[in-house]
């Protein structure tokens, strides 16, 4: 273990950023929670109103699982409890095998490894770190719901149990950063892992199955019953998990060799068939994209399985008052969540657009496309083939999304479909803007892009709840498009000027990208 | 015999450092041209330049007769090009990323293609997040090797290679020169320029301090000379061009300018011989005499 000390400061530094907004968030969220909830249901009756309706609701018992209990402790705890733990699991499998995997396959380890590390130190490192965080949001989230009137010992409770499933998926992505030597393989097992052990917790609640819940940390997080009779031993049966997957996860890295992995790695194609950039770069997005489609598309029938219920389920006057006040006179509660939440979601396939966008500069940044770039191939024919899965792919997301939103929601296929769709010339704005900044500023275009979409966001939220107004609004291109599904029309002009600012964006990037030097990042 | 390379006072700045500071360099058809300078001196500055990955900032810079930056995609069809870092796409096997860059250079000669992979010892089939640094710069070098071009431009590519595959990397060059190809290889490590090269440019902080054939420079430098003498050699240190001289008995060492080796053997013949060695200067000792004093 020698050198542990030196390798947990070196992740703090590195992370020195995203930890404290992460463990912040988190701390803070639950309370917010409370408070909301406390405010839309006003008296014991709406509260109990509102859990027969969710109650009733296959869609809400496979997100969020039972209501223990009515009580405003009880329904943050439930609102938050199984999505919270898989926010938060997934930030912990993100974070251990980047401080452990991803180090290994860029070679840095190796760096590290030759002086005085010892040979369990890095896991060591990455496990104390990212336990350590989740216990810190556990706790922090306590004098907030405290201060919301809730009981002090169910508070620390719901927080440790937060922190645990935070611990559990740390643990399992410990293991999987032993089995293979590509990072993205095992941040895929890992996440796998954590799906499989979410959709067991899911089933065990919607299908009357309630033992099951029994064999998944999601299911734990619950079965504390925080507020609900509070059975602290429950958290001894994630530690013991912990315990075990850890151990695993250390006994693995003593058999194997650095850099290696406890899978083999398949051999590729001894020869290739890849003919140019643009087959390049379709090789290079095909994966993400697959990816991608696939959540999309589940989170699509999801969004439209759970908005089915939706219209008795928040039948409450403070709901209907703020769907008004979000939607104008007469809209229904779920069209106005349902336009809600797909805004959001449009806003998340604006970050996987930004990824494809920004993956010529990715190319450029790791030297690969000075070899490629040395070639007959001109830059922009690289930056085209990259920039067709920026445009077409967001295309593909959405569509997928709307589409299988519309089909699990009863408020028609394509009205949905083309409501998502609508906001193709927003998320190209954002393509653009990042395309721009590749060809301007190379070395900040990543941080700004990222940073542009943030503050986009930002915006939006602002915007929906009407806490702003004016040249502010105007920033966001999202807020330019016409919500269809509450029956705002006129969308062909925004789409259209929209659209145009994109492509000269775009353009503008790319004249640039043709005068300026190539920027490797070393 | 034409010229496959020519720049004249090549300028490149970044911010207020100046990376190429008037740099001249001039390689002909078919040679093999040395381009030797320390780490930093601005050799992988100049490569960029003539592969238009960078405008130079000022000076005349000429490849294969067209303007690097203007022509760049014309003129790569008859180049290949291995760079001193070589990274690859980590989820493509080593022979995927052959054949990609063989396309897009226009093909290249799969018999060829078989041989070196067997000589460098390289397994295609592996996938190149696997690949250590060396075998990444075989992937490169086979791609080159294997293409039909005109002109090779190879940075520092035998950095990740053991001495065994140095000597494979050596042979190919030899072969390469034999077909006609230029090759312009930059390096630090002076006895693959040594064994490799017709001419050579050395070149520190930006600048040519030095540019042609070895005997050329070596014209520049001194011989070492070691001697046991029968009767003692009086004369030796009044002779101009005759330094660091030490006697030690009857056991003689010094370092003797091009131009005075003739009086300095007159001398030690007259004073009797009973063994000499002479060294003609490395490319090391020639090296060390232009970084002398260069500490910035």
């Amino acid at each position: 273990m020698t050198g542990l000390g030196a390798l947990i400061r070196l992740i703090l530094r590195r992370d020195r950023v995203l930890l404290p907004v992460w463990i912040l968030i988190s701390a803070v969220l639950p309370a917010t929670i409370a408070a909301s909830t406390a405010r839309l249901y006003t008296d014991q009756a709406a509260r109990d109103a509102f859990t027969h309706a969710s109650m009733n609701s296959p869609a809400q018992l496979a997100t969020r699982g039972v209501i223990y209990d009515a009580s405003v402790g009880g329904l943050t705890a439930w609102t938050l409890g199984s999505s919270g733990a898989l926010i938060g699991g997934l930030i912990s499998i993100l974070l251990v095998i980047r401080h452990t995997r991803v180090e290994e396959e860029t070679g840095r380890r190796e760096l590290l490894s030759s002086g005085v590390v010892g040979r369990h130190a890095p896991l060591a490192a990455a496990l104390v770190v990212v336990l350590a965080a989740n216990l810190l949001l556990g706790l922090l989230s306590v004098p907030g719901l405290v201060a919301n009137g809730l009981p002090a010992g169910s508070s620390l409770l719901f927080g440790l149990s937060s922190a645990a499933a935070g611990w559990c998926l740390a643990a399992v992505a410990a293991v999987a950063a032993q089995l293979t030597a590509g990072s993205g393989t095992a941040r895929g097992i890992a996440f796998a892992t954590g799906g499989v052990l979410f959709a067991i917790r899911s089933a065990a609640d919607s299908g009357g199955v309630g033992w099951l819940a029994w064999l998944s940390p999601f299911g734990w997080v619950r079965l504390t019953r925080p507020y609900a009779g509070d059975h602290w031993w429950v958290l001894a049966v994630a530690v013991v998990f912990v315990a075990v997957a850890g151990a695993a996860a250390f006994a693995l890295s003593a058999r194997r060799d650095l850099a290696g992995g406890l899978l083999p790695t398949r051999a590729g194609p001894a020869e290739g068939s890849l003919g140019g950039a643009f087959a390049l770069a379709g090789r290079l997005h095909r994966g993400t994209l697959i990816g991608f489609t696939i959540g999309f598309a589940a989170v699509g029938g999801m969004i439209g399985f759970s908005a089915r219920g939706l219209d008795t389920q928040l039948d409450t006057r403070a709901l209907r008052q703020l769907a008004e006040t979000i939607g104008g006179p007469g809209a229904g509660v779920a069209d106005v969540f349902f336009t809600f939440i797909l805004y959001v979601m449009c806003q998340l396939v604006a970050g996987a657009a930004l990824v494809s966008a920004l993956r010529a500069r990715t190319e450029e940044a790791a030297g690969r496309a000075d070899l490629l770039l040395s070639t007959p191939v001109g830059r922009l024919h690289w930056a085209l083939g990259h920039l067709f899965y920026a445009v077409f792919g967001p295309a593909l997301l959405l569509a997928v999304l709307g589409g299988m939103a519309g089909l699990a929601y009863d408020g028609g296929l394509l009205r949905v479909a083309g409501a998502t769709l609508a906001y193709l010339p927003a998320v190209w704005t954002v393509v653009g803007v990042a395309v721009l900044l590749f060809g301007v500023l190379p070395r900040l275009a990543a941080a700004v892009s990222w940073s542009v979409l943030g503050l986009i966001l930002a915006v939006d939220l602002v915007a929906e709840f009407k806490l702003a107004g004016g040249f502010v609004l105007e920033l966001s291109p999202f807020v330019h498009v016409p919500a269809l599904l509450l029956g705002r029309g006129a969308p062909a002009a925004a789409l259209l000027w929209l659209t145009a600012l994109a492509a000269a964006l775009a353009a503008a990037g790319l004249v640039v990208l043709r005068r300026r030097d190539l920027a490797p990042s070393s | 015999m034409s010229t496959a390379v020519r720049a004249k006072g090549l300028v490149k700045t970044f911010g207020r450092a100046r990376a190429l500071d008037g740099l001249n360099l001039s390689v002909k058809t078919g040679e093999v041209h040395g381009f030797l300078g320390p780490n930093g001196a601005g050799k992988t500055t100049t490569i960029r330049v003539l592969l238009g990955q960078m405008r130079s900032d000022g000076g005349e810079v000429e490849l294969l007769g067209g303007d690097p930056w203007r022509d760049a995609t014309e003129l790569h069809r008859r180049l290949a090009y291995v760079p001193g870092d070589v990274t690859l796409w980590p989820s493509l096997s080593g022979g995927e990323v052959i054949d990609l860059l063989g396309r897009v250079r226009g093909g290249l000669d799969p018999g060829r293609r078989a041989e070196l992979l067997d000589r460098f010892e390289l397994d295609p089939r592996k996938r190149c997040r696997t690949y250590s640094k060396g075998n990444r710069q075989k992937v490169a070098l086979v791609a080159a090797f294997a293409s039909d071009v005109e002109l090779l431009i190879l940075d520092e590519p035998t950095s990740g290679l053991d001495p065994l595959m140095e000597a494979v990397f050596n042979d190919c060059v030899q072969e390469e020169k034999n077909r006609g190809r230029t090759v312009l290889l930059s390096s630090h490590i002076l006895s693959e320029v040594e064994t490799l090269c017709d001419r050579v440019s050395i070149i520190r902080a930006g600048r040519t301090v030095e540019s042609g054939s070895l005997a050329d420079l070596r014209h520049l430098t001194r011989t070492s000379v070691t001697a046991e003498l029968v009767g003692p050699a009086g004369g030796l240190a009044r002779l101009p061009g005759v330094h660091e001289l030490t006697v030690d008995g009857d056991r003689l060492r010094c370092q003797v300018d091009g131009a005075a080796l003739t009086p300095v053997l007159t001398e030690l013949a007259r004073a009797g011989v009973r063994s000499l060695t002479s060294q003609p200067p490395t490319l090391e000792e020639l090296f060390l005499r232009h970084y002398e004093g260069s500490a910035r």
